[in-house]
Protein backbone atom coordinates (compact mmCIF):
# COMPACT_ATOMS: atom_id res chain seq x y z
CA UNK A 1 0.00 0.00 0.00
CA UNK A 2 1.40 3.19 -0.97
CA UNK A 3 0.39 4.68 2.85
CA UNK A 4 3.07 2.60 4.22
CA UNK A 5 6.29 3.74 1.85
CA UNK A 6 8.71 6.31 3.34
CA UNK A 7 7.23 9.66 2.41
CA UNK A 8 11.04 11.29 1.17
CA UNK A 9 11.17 8.53 -1.57
CA UNK A 10 7.55 8.63 -2.75
CA UNK A 11 8.26 12.26 -2.93
CA UNK A 12 11.25 11.48 -5.37
CA UNK A 13 9.41 9.23 -7.33
CA UNK A 14 6.45 11.25 -7.82
CA UNK A 15 9.14 13.91 -9.43
CA UNK A 16 11.28 12.07 -11.80
CA UNK A 17 8.36 11.49 -13.42
CA UNK A 18 7.11 14.80 -13.18
CA UNK A 19 9.86 16.06 -14.64
CA UNK A 20 10.79 14.00 -17.21
CA UNK A 21 7.34 14.68 -18.89
CA UNK A 22 8.30 18.37 -19.34
CA UNK A 23 10.13 17.07 -22.73
CA UNK A 24 7.23 15.16 -23.90
CA UNK A 25 5.31 16.61 -26.52
CA UNK A 26 2.97 14.28 -28.03
CA UNK A 27 -0.24 13.13 -26.79
CA UNK A 28 0.23 9.26 -26.25
CA UNK A 29 2.38 9.93 -23.76
CA UNK A 30 0.98 11.39 -21.11
CA UNK A 31 -2.21 10.33 -21.88
CA UNK A 32 -0.99 6.29 -21.09
CA UNK A 33 1.17 7.67 -17.85
CA UNK A 34 -2.27 9.56 -16.54
CA UNK A 35 -4.22 6.40 -16.96
CA UNK A 36 -1.58 4.40 -15.32
CA UNK A 37 -0.85 6.66 -12.56
CA UNK A 38 -5.09 6.70 -11.85
CA UNK A 39 -5.07 2.69 -12.11
CA UNK A 40 -1.75 2.76 -9.34
CA UNK A 41 -3.96 5.35 -7.44
CA UNK A 42 -7.22 2.62 -7.13
CA UNK A 43 -5.29 -0.40 -6.99
CA UNK A 44 -2.47 0.10 -4.23
CA UNK A 45 -3.70 2.71 -2.02
CA UNK A 46 -6.74 3.47 0.10
CA UNK A 47 -8.16 6.76 -1.40
CA UNK A 48 -11.55 6.59 -1.73
CA UNK A 49 -12.86 6.84 -4.99
CA UNK A 50 -15.17 9.42 -4.20
CA UNK A 51 -12.83 11.67 -2.55
CA UNK A 52 -10.36 11.53 -5.36
CA UNK A 53 -13.33 12.53 -8.24
CA UNK A 54 -14.31 15.43 -6.06
CA UNK A 55 -10.26 17.06 -6.13
CA UNK A 56 -9.45 15.62 -9.51
CA UNK A 57 -12.83 17.01 -11.54
CA UNK A 58 -12.21 20.83 -10.90
CA UNK A 59 -8.72 20.13 -12.61
CA UNK A 60 -10.06 18.95 -15.61
CA UNK A 61 -11.78 21.64 -16.25
CA UNK A 62 -8.40 23.53 -15.72
CA UNK A 63 -6.67 21.68 -17.81
CA UNK A 64 -9.25 21.88 -20.60
CA UNK A 65 -9.19 25.65 -20.25
CA UNK A 66 -5.17 25.50 -20.08
CA UNK A 67 -4.96 23.76 -23.30
CA UNK A 68 -7.62 26.45 -25.10
CA UNK A 69 -5.44 29.21 -24.19
CA UNK A 70 -2.58 26.98 -25.45
CA UNK A 71 -4.09 26.10 -28.51
CA UNK A 72 -4.60 29.64 -29.32
CA UNK A 73 -1.23 30.98 -28.91
CA UNK A 74 0.94 28.04 -30.30
CA UNK A 75 4.10 29.62 -31.86
CA UNK A 76 4.96 28.62 -35.41
CA UNK A 77 7.30 26.16 -35.03
CA UNK A 78 5.12 24.19 -32.96
CA UNK A 79 2.19 25.14 -34.85
CA UNK A 80 2.70 23.23 -37.96
CA UNK A 81 -0.07 21.14 -40.07
CA UNK A 82 -2.68 22.62 -41.79
CA UNK A 83 -5.53 24.83 -40.52
CA UNK A 84 -8.09 23.16 -39.27
CA UNK A 85 -10.96 26.52 -38.33
CA UNK A 86 -10.50 30.31 -36.87
CA UNK A 87 -11.79 31.39 -34.46
CA UNK A 88 -11.63 35.41 -34.78
CA UNK A 89 -8.27 36.18 -36.10
CA UNK A 90 -7.19 32.81 -35.18
CA UNK A 91 -5.65 30.09 -37.07
CA UNK A 92 -6.27 26.65 -35.49
CA UNK A 93 -3.43 23.90 -37.00
CA UNK A 94 -3.33 20.35 -36.22
CA UNK A 95 0.33 21.20 -34.54
CA UNK A 96 -1.35 23.17 -32.27
CA UNK A 97 -3.99 21.10 -31.29
CA UNK A 98 -1.65 18.29 -30.42
CA UNK A 99 0.29 20.44 -28.61
CA UNK A 100 -2.52 21.89 -26.45
CA UNK A 101 -4.29 18.32 -25.70
CA UNK A 102 -1.00 17.29 -24.89
CA UNK A 103 -0.32 19.87 -22.23
CA UNK A 104 -3.54 19.84 -20.93
CA UNK A 105 -3.12 15.88 -20.28
CA UNK A 106 0.88 16.66 -18.85
CA UNK A 107 -1.09 19.12 -16.34
CA UNK A 108 -3.78 16.37 -15.20
CA UNK A 109 -0.72 13.91 -15.08
CA UNK A 110 1.13 16.68 -12.45
CA UNK A 111 -2.01 16.39 -10.67
CA UNK A 112 -2.72 12.65 -10.76
CA UNK A 113 0.67 12.34 -9.46
CA UNK A 114 0.33 15.13 -6.59
CA UNK A 115 -2.88 13.31 -5.28
CA UNK A 116 -0.86 10.06 -5.43
CA UNK A 117 1.70 11.70 -3.03
CA UNK A 118 -0.77 14.25 -1.19
CA UNK A 119 -3.75 11.82 -0.25
CA UNK A 120 -1.44 9.34 1.36
CA UNK A 121 1.14 10.71 3.21
CA UNK A 122 1.00 11.81 6.99
CA UNK A 123 2.96 15.21 7.28
CA UNK A 124 4.66 14.86 10.40
CA UNK A 125 5.94 11.50 8.75
CA UNK A 126 7.11 13.36 5.83
CA UNK A 127 8.98 15.86 7.79
CA UNK A 128 10.85 13.10 9.93
CA UNK A 129 11.40 11.29 6.81
CA UNK A 130 12.94 14.60 5.28
CA UNK A 131 14.89 14.64 8.19
CA UNK A 132 16.54 11.35 8.28
CA UNK A 133 16.95 10.12 4.87
CA UNK A 134 17.56 13.66 3.57
CA UNK A 135 19.96 14.72 6.76
CA UNK A 136 18.15 17.90 6.89
CA UNK A 137 19.15 19.75 9.88
CA UNK A 138 16.63 18.79 12.95
CA UNK A 139 17.02 22.36 13.65
CA UNK A 140 14.97 23.21 10.25
CA UNK A 141 12.68 19.87 10.44
CA UNK A 142 11.25 20.51 14.10
CA UNK A 143 11.21 24.43 13.45
CA UNK A 144 9.12 23.87 10.49
CA UNK A 145 6.61 21.12 12.88
CA UNK A 146 6.68 23.93 14.91
CA UNK A 147 5.43 26.40 12.88
CA UNK A 148 3.12 24.51 10.76
CA UNK A 149 0.85 23.49 14.56
CA UNK A 150 0.81 27.63 14.83
CA UNK A 151 -1.41 26.91 11.45
CA UNK A 152 -4.82 26.85 13.12
CA UNK A 153 -4.40 29.24 15.51
CA UNK A 154 -3.73 32.14 13.19
CA UNK A 155 -7.58 31.63 12.36
CA UNK A 156 -8.25 32.01 15.68
CA UNK A 157 -6.45 35.01 16.30
CA UNK A 158 -7.45 36.21 13.22
CA UNK A 159 -11.18 36.30 14.97
CA UNK A 160 -9.95 37.75 17.85
CA UNK A 161 -8.79 41.10 15.85
CA UNK A 162 -11.63 41.25 14.29
CA UNK A 163 -13.92 40.99 17.41
CA UNK A 164 -11.02 43.76 19.40
CA UNK A 165 -11.65 45.93 16.04
CA UNK A 166 -15.14 46.07 16.40
CA UNK A 167 -15.26 46.51 19.80
CA UNK A 168 -12.75 49.54 19.49
CA UNK A 169 -15.92 51.09 16.70
CA UNK A 170 -13.46 50.43 13.67
CA UNK A 171 -16.11 49.84 10.55
CA UNK A 172 -15.24 48.11 7.30
CA UNK A 173 -12.75 50.07 4.86
CA UNK A 174 -14.48 51.53 1.79
CA UNK A 175 -12.42 52.38 -1.44
CA UNK A 176 -9.19 51.52 -2.22
CA UNK A 177 -7.00 53.30 0.13
CA UNK A 178 -9.49 52.18 2.86
CA UNK A 179 -8.65 48.24 1.63
CA UNK A 180 -5.05 49.17 1.84
CA UNK A 181 -5.21 50.83 5.45
CA UNK A 182 -7.06 47.45 6.13
CA UNK A 183 -4.41 44.97 5.17
CA UNK A 184 -2.23 46.45 7.25
CA UNK A 185 -4.28 46.76 10.25
CA UNK A 186 -4.91 43.09 9.98
CA UNK A 187 -1.58 41.42 8.63
CA UNK A 188 1.20 43.48 10.50
CA UNK A 189 -0.27 42.19 13.64
CA UNK A 190 -0.63 38.80 12.62
CA UNK A 191 2.80 38.77 11.62
CA UNK A 192 4.41 40.31 14.82
CA UNK A 193 2.43 37.94 16.75
CA UNK A 194 3.58 35.24 14.80
CA UNK A 195 7.18 36.17 15.01
CA UNK A 196 7.18 36.63 19.01
CA UNK A 197 5.20 33.14 18.86
CA UNK A 198 8.76 31.67 17.04
CA UNK A 199 10.85 33.49 19.44
CA UNK A 200 9.22 31.62 22.16
CA UNK A 201 9.57 28.44 20.49
CA UNK A 202 12.91 28.60 20.19
CA UNK A 203 13.46 29.93 23.53
CA UNK A 204 11.49 26.70 24.52
CA UNK A 205 13.23 24.13 22.37
CA UNK A 206 16.45 25.48 23.54
CA UNK A 207 16.02 25.59 26.76
CA UNK A 208 14.67 21.98 27.01
CA UNK A 209 18.00 20.94 25.74
CA UNK A 210 17.21 20.83 21.62
CA UNK A 211 20.54 21.26 20.60
CA UNK A 212 19.79 20.72 16.89
CA UNK A 213 22.80 18.45 16.42
CA UNK A 214 22.36 15.79 13.59
CA UNK A 215 23.72 12.76 16.04
CA UNK A 216 20.44 12.15 17.75
CA UNK A 217 18.04 9.32 18.35
CA UNK A 218 14.67 9.49 16.84
CA UNK A 219 11.53 8.11 18.46
CA UNK A 220 10.18 7.54 15.10
CA UNK A 221 12.72 5.96 12.79
CA UNK A 222 12.31 6.50 9.32
CA UNK A 223 13.47 3.77 6.94
CA UNK A 224 13.35 3.16 2.74
CA UNK A 225 13.30 -0.81 2.44
CA UNK A 226 13.01 -2.67 -0.67
CA UNK A 227 9.06 -1.89 -1.08
CA UNK A 228 9.74 1.76 -1.58
CA UNK A 229 12.21 0.52 -4.50
CA UNK A 230 9.58 -1.34 -5.90
CA UNK A 231 7.90 1.73 -5.98
CA UNK A 232 10.02 3.68 -7.32
CA UNK A 233 11.38 1.35 -9.91
CA UNK A 234 7.73 0.61 -10.89
CA UNK A 235 6.60 4.12 -11.63
CA UNK A 236 9.69 5.36 -13.44
CA UNK A 237 10.33 2.38 -15.23
CA UNK A 238 7.03 2.33 -16.51
CA UNK A 239 7.54 5.71 -17.50
CA UNK A 240 10.14 5.13 -19.65
CA UNK A 241 8.48 1.83 -20.95
CA UNK A 242 5.10 4.33 -22.07
CA UNK A 243 7.93 6.45 -24.02
CA UNK A 244 9.58 3.53 -25.84
CA UNK A 245 6.21 2.33 -26.97
CA UNK A 246 4.87 6.11 -28.08
CA UNK A 247 8.06 6.04 -29.63
CA UNK A 248 7.71 2.10 -31.70
CA UNK A 249 4.08 3.86 -32.38
CA UNK A 250 5.78 7.10 -34.18
CA UNK A 251 4.07 9.16 -31.97
CA UNK A 252 7.00 10.39 -30.00
CA UNK A 253 7.79 13.56 -29.66
CA UNK A 254 10.51 15.71 -27.52
CA UNK A 255 10.10 19.30 -27.90
CA UNK A 256 8.81 19.72 -30.67
CA UNK A 257 10.94 17.38 -32.90
CA UNK A 258 9.17 13.82 -34.07
CA UNK A 259 10.63 11.16 -33.73
CA UNK B 1 25.32 26.90 6.57
CA UNK B 2 22.70 25.74 9.13
CA UNK B 3 25.40 26.84 12.16
CA UNK B 4 25.43 30.12 10.87
CA UNK B 5 21.63 30.81 11.60
CA UNK B 6 20.76 30.60 15.69
CA UNK B 7 17.87 28.16 16.58
CA UNK B 8 15.59 31.40 16.66
CA UNK B 9 16.32 32.39 13.00
CA UNK B 10 15.35 29.44 11.86
CA UNK B 11 12.06 29.03 13.73
CA UNK B 12 11.31 32.46 12.52
CA UNK B 13 12.26 30.97 8.60
CA UNK B 14 9.76 28.43 8.92
CA UNK B 15 7.02 30.41 10.92
CA UNK B 16 7.25 32.84 8.13
CA UNK B 17 6.96 29.89 5.79
CA UNK B 18 3.47 28.97 7.42
CA UNK B 19 2.08 32.48 7.37
CA UNK B 20 2.99 32.68 3.34
CA UNK B 21 2.09 29.16 2.35
CA UNK B 22 -1.29 30.15 3.40
CA UNK B 23 -1.21 33.22 1.69
CA UNK B 24 0.23 31.64 -1.34
CA UNK B 25 -2.82 28.97 -1.42
CA UNK B 26 -5.19 31.80 -1.16
CA UNK B 27 -3.32 33.47 -4.38
CA UNK B 28 -3.20 30.36 -6.06
CA UNK B 29 -7.21 30.75 -6.43
CA UNK B 30 -6.81 34.22 -6.72
CA UNK B 31 -4.78 33.96 -9.65
CA UNK B 32 -7.48 31.26 -11.35
CA UNK B 33 -10.07 33.49 -10.80
CA UNK B 34 -8.11 36.52 -12.58
CA UNK B 35 -7.14 33.72 -15.48
CA UNK B 36 -11.28 33.28 -15.78
CA UNK B 37 -11.88 36.74 -15.99
CA UNK B 38 -8.99 37.97 -18.47
CA UNK B 39 -9.63 34.44 -20.59
CA UNK B 40 -12.83 36.03 -22.38
CA UNK B 41 -10.50 39.19 -23.33
CA UNK B 42 -7.96 36.36 -24.85
CA UNK B 43 -5.57 37.75 -22.11
CA UNK B 44 -5.86 34.92 -20.07
CA UNK B 45 -2.40 33.99 -19.86
CA UNK B 46 -1.62 37.11 -17.80
CA UNK B 47 -4.09 35.76 -15.03
CA UNK B 48 -1.13 34.40 -12.83
CA UNK B 49 1.53 36.45 -14.16
CA UNK B 50 0.32 39.68 -12.94
CA UNK B 51 0.47 38.22 -9.13
CA UNK B 52 3.52 36.04 -9.51
CA UNK B 53 5.48 38.21 -7.61
CA UNK B 54 3.60 37.29 -4.37
CA UNK B 55 5.25 34.11 -4.70
CA UNK B 56 8.42 35.49 -3.57
CA UNK B 57 8.02 37.73 -0.83
CA UNK B 58 8.82 35.20 1.78
CA UNK B 59 12.26 35.03 0.36
CA UNK B 60 12.61 38.98 0.42
CA UNK B 61 11.35 39.41 4.02
CA UNK B 62 13.24 36.70 5.41
CA UNK B 63 16.54 37.69 3.80
CA UNK B 64 16.02 41.21 4.80
CA UNK B 65 15.07 40.52 8.33
CA UNK B 66 17.82 37.85 9.28
CA UNK B 67 20.04 38.95 6.72
CA UNK B 68 22.63 36.03 6.52
CA UNK B 69 23.66 33.53 3.30
CA UNK B 70 20.94 30.72 2.14
CA UNK B 71 17.77 32.64 4.11
CA UNK B 72 16.42 33.82 1.30
CA UNK B 73 16.45 30.03 -0.72
CA UNK B 74 15.74 28.31 2.40
CA UNK B 75 12.48 30.50 3.69
CA UNK B 76 11.27 29.72 0.06
CA UNK B 77 12.27 26.30 -0.01
CA UNK B 78 10.20 25.68 3.67
CA UNK B 79 7.33 27.83 2.06
CA UNK B 80 6.76 25.12 -0.43
CA UNK B 81 7.23 22.35 1.75
CA UNK B 82 4.32 23.68 4.15
CA UNK B 83 1.86 24.53 1.47
CA UNK B 84 2.38 20.44 0.19
CA UNK B 85 1.58 19.62 4.46
CA UNK B 86 -1.07 21.60 3.49
CA UNK B 87 -1.89 19.50 0.85
CA UNK B 88 -1.53 21.97 -2.22
CA UNK B 89 -2.92 20.19 -4.92
CA UNK B 90 0.63 20.81 -7.05
CA UNK B 91 1.78 18.19 -4.58
CA UNK B 92 5.76 17.36 -4.52
CA UNK B 93 6.42 19.23 -7.80
CA UNK B 94 5.92 22.73 -5.69
CA UNK B 95 9.00 22.34 -3.80
CA UNK B 96 10.78 22.04 -7.38
CA UNK B 97 9.68 25.32 -8.58
CA UNK B 98 10.03 27.03 -4.95
CA UNK B 99 13.34 25.60 -4.94
CA UNK B 100 14.45 27.36 -8.43
CA UNK B 101 12.19 30.74 -7.54
CA UNK B 102 14.59 30.72 -3.76
CA UNK B 103 17.74 30.31 -6.24
CA UNK B 104 16.88 33.21 -7.78
CA UNK B 105 16.39 35.77 -4.83
CA UNK B 106 19.46 33.87 -3.24
CA UNK B 107 21.28 34.84 -6.44
CA UNK B 108 20.59 38.50 -6.10
CA UNK B 109 21.62 38.96 -2.40
CA UNK B 110 24.91 36.39 -2.99
CA UNK B 111 26.09 38.85 -6.01
CA UNK B 112 26.60 41.73 -2.83
CA UNK B 113 28.05 38.95 -1.08
CA UNK B 114 24.76 39.30 1.05
CA UNK B 115 26.07 42.82 2.57
CA UNK B 116 23.69 44.94 1.22
CA UNK B 117 19.89 45.34 1.87
CA UNK B 118 18.84 47.99 0.36
CA UNK B 119 15.78 48.65 -1.91
CA UNK B 120 17.56 48.25 -4.86
CA UNK B 121 18.82 44.43 -4.08
CA UNK B 122 15.55 43.58 -2.35
CA UNK B 123 13.96 44.06 -5.99
CA UNK B 124 16.83 42.56 -7.99
CA UNK B 125 15.77 39.89 -5.80
CA UNK B 126 12.53 39.93 -6.69
CA UNK B 127 13.92 40.45 -10.38
CA UNK B 128 16.16 37.24 -10.54
CA UNK B 129 13.67 34.90 -8.34
CA UNK B 130 10.63 35.85 -11.19
CA UNK B 131 13.56 35.55 -13.98
CA UNK B 132 14.36 31.69 -12.91
CA UNK B 133 11.29 31.05 -11.95
CA UNK B 134 10.07 31.91 -15.79
CA UNK B 135 12.37 29.67 -17.53
CA UNK B 136 11.54 26.92 -15.05
CA UNK B 137 7.81 27.22 -16.40
CA UNK B 138 9.07 27.71 -20.04
CA UNK B 139 9.51 23.68 -19.33
CA UNK B 140 7.10 22.52 -16.66
CA UNK B 141 4.17 24.21 -17.68
CA UNK B 142 5.39 24.36 -21.05
CA UNK B 143 5.27 27.64 -21.95
CA UNK B 144 8.09 27.29 -24.82
CA UNK B 145 5.17 26.23 -27.02
CA UNK B 146 3.60 29.82 -26.48
CA UNK B 147 3.78 32.56 -29.47
CA UNK B 148 7.14 34.90 -29.39
CA UNK B 149 5.53 38.41 -28.21
CA UNK B 150 3.03 36.05 -25.81
CA UNK B 151 6.42 34.93 -24.13
CA UNK B 152 7.90 38.08 -23.81
CA UNK B 153 5.24 40.06 -22.70
CA UNK B 154 4.57 37.79 -19.61
CA UNK B 155 7.75 37.45 -18.97
CA UNK B 156 8.12 41.85 -18.89
CA UNK B 157 4.80 41.42 -16.65
CA UNK B 158 6.21 38.64 -14.69
CA UNK B 159 9.68 40.40 -13.68
CA UNK B 160 7.75 44.06 -12.75
CA UNK B 161 5.13 42.05 -10.81
CA UNK B 162 8.33 40.39 -8.80
CA UNK B 163 10.04 43.51 -8.15
CA UNK B 164 6.64 45.42 -7.58
CA UNK B 165 5.20 42.81 -5.47
CA UNK B 166 7.66 40.73 -3.94
CA UNK B 167 10.65 43.75 -3.89
CA UNK B 168 8.90 46.67 -2.90
CA UNK B 169 5.84 45.13 -0.57
CA UNK B 170 8.07 42.72 1.08
CA UNK B 171 10.39 46.20 2.12
CA UNK B 172 7.73 47.71 3.39
CA UNK B 173 6.10 44.58 5.49
CA UNK B 174 9.45 44.14 7.12
CA UNK B 175 9.83 47.45 8.35
CA UNK B 176 6.00 47.96 9.40
CA UNK B 177 7.01 44.57 11.38
CA UNK B 178 9.84 46.39 12.45
CA UNK B 179 8.29 49.55 13.90
CA UNK B 180 6.11 47.10 15.71
CA UNK B 181 9.47 46.57 17.81
CA UNK B 182 9.47 42.32 17.68
CA UNK B 183 12.68 42.29 15.15
CA UNK B 184 14.99 43.73 18.23
CA UNK B 185 16.86 40.13 18.18
CA UNK B 186 17.33 39.91 14.25
CA UNK B 187 19.59 42.23 12.43
CA UNK B 188 16.84 44.25 10.77
CA UNK B 189 15.86 45.22 14.06
CA UNK B 190 19.04 45.85 15.59
CA UNK B 191 19.67 48.21 12.04
CA UNK B 192 16.76 50.05 12.95
CA UNK B 193 17.60 50.52 16.69
CA UNK B 194 21.10 52.01 15.44
CA UNK B 195 19.64 54.29 13.33
CA UNK B 196 17.40 55.34 16.40
CA UNK B 197 20.25 56.05 18.59
CA UNK B 198 22.01 58.00 15.94
CA UNK B 199 19.15 60.07 15.42
CA UNK B 200 18.73 61.02 19.14
CA UNK B 201 22.22 61.30 20.00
Amino acid sequence: MIEQLNPTLKAFTILVPGVLLGLMFDIFTPLFYLVFVILVTFLFSNISMKKWLLIFTPFVLLAIGFAWMRMLYTRESFAGGEVLFSIWQFDVTTGSVMIAISLGLRSLCFVALSLLFILTTDSTKFMLSLMQQLKISPKITYGVLAGYRFLPTFRHELQVLRQAHRIRGVGRARGIKGRIIQFKRYSIPLLANAIRKAERVAIAMESKGFTGEKERTYYHPMKVGKRDWVFFSTMVGMFFFIVILSYSFGYLNVFGNQF
Amino acid sequence: MTNQWKLKEIVLMSILGVVFAAIYLLFFFFGQTLRNVLMPFGLGEFGYEIIFGIWFIVSIIAAYIIRKPGVAFTSEVIAGVVQVLMGSPAGPMLILTAMVQGAGAEFAFAITKWRDYRLRILVLAGVFAAVFSFAWHLYSSGNITLAAWLIVATFIVRVISGALLAGVLGKWISDQLAKTGVLRGYALGKEMQEERERDAA
